[in-house]
């Protein structure tokens, strides 16, 4: 049995290794899209983002705002404006992502103790650089507001402290865990690659029962298996695995040190969740191939299936904020409990024991799916068995 | 040169051959004609409540004064915090790490006392910062929660002060900050997302689709009979083919741009003529651009294997989620090679802006510059294959 075992081991990694539809998969491409991936967000965030100005006021207050927004990380400013109609116009043919408008005679109304609207304008469709415009837009304008309260509190003879206390009585000290630059890279990479690779795991073990039966190689491995379904069906899982842990070392071992994406966190804790996804995923891989003979049938449920496990597991979009059924969908898909599990070991750096209930979730899977390519593989086989002795 | 009658019939004949083919290829049926309008509603859902609300927040009131209390009720009104428990600091950090909670805030002893006696008072705000848009929805709320409270407390000061209450409430914030967020009043993710997905679907099931069943004609071995039904006119031959495709995702995006952005409650600012316009631009680029990727192919399955790693670095280098301008230039120019990035540049601004296509006039040329640039990429494939094909069938005689 265990020659045999061996024996389609061995073989399995012939075969991933010789078959384009599977080394272009495992092997060609998760160098090629983990790199990309992470090339895409190298500058981390989004600096100096094409904003207006719409000054009425035209005095030193205005020019100091103005100063003080072309210095935040944020925005630089590439137009002066006069309109309304200008900025929309600007907006429309993608030459700004923001605007900032200082009304006629602000100076002299703040002075004069009549409060001033100050306007940010930022284009929401394009959600990304106008959070980032409105973030440090209104950071310096309130500041810059605070400012001036805080100036006449003084003025009127009041201690700084004091006024300080007034202008701000509450200090907001924001704490942000585990990304605090809000580093695009660090946020989506880890992410993406993962989401890539239960997508390439499934997408190739779809074809990892069928092709066999389709070929006729199947007749060749069942004498050398013993006729067990179990024995075929671990042996390509342990050659299937063995591979994912290529791609791992290619994950933590090259791209996280090059890109600077390693975390706290222990990476053998990493490690022993990522072979419960990839169980998981060969698993699915391996009930679809065993359930369906049409390698492009197969193929297309994988892709069907694999492809919104990103958006469904809430990395970017919270599930809490999808509609029920969505919610029950994404429990579907093993990427998910995955990914509540790597937020708590990879990018909290939190002990295993916290990963524990995704990991349940994750064996569930694992059960159930081998479960089913067994059965219906040890059908398959017992069918030809029976004809062969007969 | 054909004369057109011929020209039509073949063109008919093509079209018709195409559709045969389809309908014997269940992998093709299914990417062609379920996939797109399955994804559209599929998708299309997850963003149905546009924005995320009630973003789980602990409390940790050492205080547990009047203050306090107004604090976190103004807090709690805010339609985006959803308070989980008022507890201690040890259980809010482990109902932040267990995911229970977004975060959470603690607020000081003696805040009450130290306001009262005008000393500033700290409050903190923990967020995961692990998951962007909770902790940074989170901080926005928690910012101008905090900062209305700081100014009704200069309110009852200047009130004390002896202030009526008009000159009291100017006094309080002599420079607001107005924000207005155009094209997406409501800066939801929903909303910013949902047209560009609708694009992407349409984009990649007719780019998956059409390049595995170009893919198939090599495999199976009837690339010269296509060829041979277009009389050897290659153009016909690209042109006939993809007329089926045309005319399909015409009509999905027809049905996209109406019964999907209905269902969903998106708004499509922009003139209709214009959009319909474009999108037939971008499905002309895309057919030439498919079956050009098809053609690379000897395996069906092998190519949709490969296109379906395609969509999302695609999607995400296209600039609408990303910045164009903040890629590497590498990578700027293979952006520059996709029919998405002329494509999403202009369709967002039509959908969302109002815009028209005189507005976003290079991006439309550019999207005229891929359609020529893939039909005669497409076009050279083509000869090439024919032309191998027939040096083989000569060696073969000869043999």
């Amino acid at each position: 049995m265990r020659n045999g075992l061996l024996y389609i081991i061995l073989r399995e990694w012939k075969r991933i290794f010789s078959r384009p539809d599977h080394y272009l998969v495992l092997i060609v491409l998760p160098p090629i899209i983990f790199f990309f991936y992470a090339f895409i967000y190298n500058k981390q965030k989004a600096e100096d983002l094409p904003v207006a100005i719409w000054d009425e006021d035209r005095t030193a207050l205005s020019r100091q705002l103005m100063f003080m927004l072309e210095e935040t990380p944020s925005m630089h400013i590439t137009y002066q404006i006069s309109s309304m109609t200008e900025l929309e116009q600007l907006m429309r043919e993608g030459k700004i992502f923001g605007a900032v408008h200082f009304p006629k005679r602000m100076e002299k109304q703040i002075k004069s103790r009549h409060p001033v609207n100050i306007s940010v304008y930022t284009n929401a469709s394009n959600l990304v650089p106008g959070k980032l415009v409105y973030a440090d837009a209104s950071k310096v304008l309130i500041t810059a507001g605070s400012g001036v309260v805080l100036q006449k509190f003084v003025k009127t003879g009041m201690s700084p402290a004091k006024a300080m206390a007034l202008v701000q009585p509450l200090k907001l000290n924001i704490q942000q865990l585990y990304n605090p630059n809000y580093n695009y890279q660090q946020y989506l990479v880890p992410g993406l690659v993962t989401v890539a690779l239960q997508m390439m795991i499934i997408m190739v073990v779809v074809l990892a029962i069928n092709t066999e039966w389709n070929e006729g190689t199947m007749l060749e491995i069942l004498p050398k298996a013993n006729y067990s379904a179990g024995n075929i069906v671990v042996g390509k899982t342990i050659a299937h695995l063995g591979v994912s842990w290529l791609n791992f070392i290619l994950m933590v071992g090259v791209l996280f040190p090059y890109f600077n994406l390693t975390r706290d966190g222990s990476t053998f804790q990493l490690f022993i969740l990522f072979n419960f996804l990839s169980l998981a995923c060969i698993g699915i891989g391996m009930m679809i191939s065993t359930l369906a003979n049409d390698t492009m049938l197969a193929a297309d449920v994988g892709l069907f299936y694999t492809s919104p496990a990103f958006v469904f597991s809430g990395f970017t979009f919270p599930r809490w904020a999808m509609p029920w059924y969505d919610q029950y969908y994404a429990q579907l898909m093993p990427y998910t409990a995955f990914l509540d599990g790597f937020f708590q070991v990879y990018f909290m750096g939190l002990p295993l024991h916290y990963a524990q209930p995704y990991i349940l979730k994750l064996l569930l899977f694992i059960g159930v799916t081998f479960f089913v390519s067994v059965f219906f593989l040890h059908k398959r086989i017992q069918k030809i068995h029976a004809y062969a002795t007969a | 040169m054909q004369p057109p009658r011929t020209r039509n019939h073949t063109t008919w004949r093509l079209l018709l051959r195409e559709v045969q083919m389809i309908a014997k290829d269940h992998s093709l049926l299914l990417t062609l004609l379920i996939a797109p309008l399955l994804y559209a509603f599929f998708y299309g859902s997850i963003y149905m409540n546009k924005a995320e609300e009630k973003v789980p927040l602990d409390i940790v009131d050492n205080d547990r004064t009047g203050l306090s209390r107004t604090y976190i009720q103004q807090i709690n009104n805010m339609q985006m915090v959803q308070v989980n428990q008022f507890t201690n600091l040890e259980t809010a950090m482990e109902n932040m790490r267990t995911g229970k909670t977004q975060g959470f805030l603690m607020i000081e002893k003696n805040m009450e006392r130290k306001v009262m006696s005008l000393q500033q008072s700290t409050v903190t705000l923990v967020v995961n910062a692990a998951k962007f848009l909770p902790s940074s929805d989170l901080m926005q709320a928690i910012t101008t929660a905090t900062l209305t409270v700081g100014a009704g407390v200069r309110l009852q000061y200047n009130l004390k002060q002896g202030y009526n209450n008009d000159i009291a409430l100017q006094e309080t914030q002599p420079a607001n900050v107005d924000f207005h967020p155009l094209f997406n009043s409501g800066v939801n993710y929903g909303t910013f997302l949902l047209p560009g997905l609708l694009a992407l679907i349409l984009q990649q099931t007719l780019l998956i689709g059409l390049a595995g069943g170009t893919a198939a004609e090599r495999q199976k071995h009837t690339f010269y009979d296509w060829l041979q039904v277009a009389n050897g006119n290659y153009s016909l031959a690209l042109w006939g083919k993809g007329l089926f495709y045309f005319v399909l995702f015409a009509v999905y995006g027809y049905f996209f741009m109406n019964v999907n952005y209905s269902v969903l409650n998106l708004d499509r600012m922009g003139s209709s003529f214009q959009l319909s316009i474009l999108i037939a631009l971008f499905i002309l680029t895309l057919i030439p651009m498919a079956m050009w990727i098809g053609m690379l192919f000897k395996s069906q399955l092998l190519c949709t294997q490969m296109m379906a790693f395609s969509t999302y670095p695609i999607f995400l280098i296209t600039g609408y989620t990303w910045p164009i301008s903040e890629l590497p230039k590498g990578l700027q120019l293979i952006t520059a090679l996709l029919p998405t990035t002329p494509f999403i540049n202009v369709y967002t601004a039509i959908v969302q802006q109002n815009a028209s296509m005189i507005e976003r006039m290079p991006a439309v040329v550019h999207l005229c510059v891929l359609w020529l640039f893939y039909t005669v990429l497409c076009i050279w494939k083509m000869h090439r294959l024919a032309k191998a094909g027939s040096s083989s069938l000569i060696v073969l005689h000869e043999k």
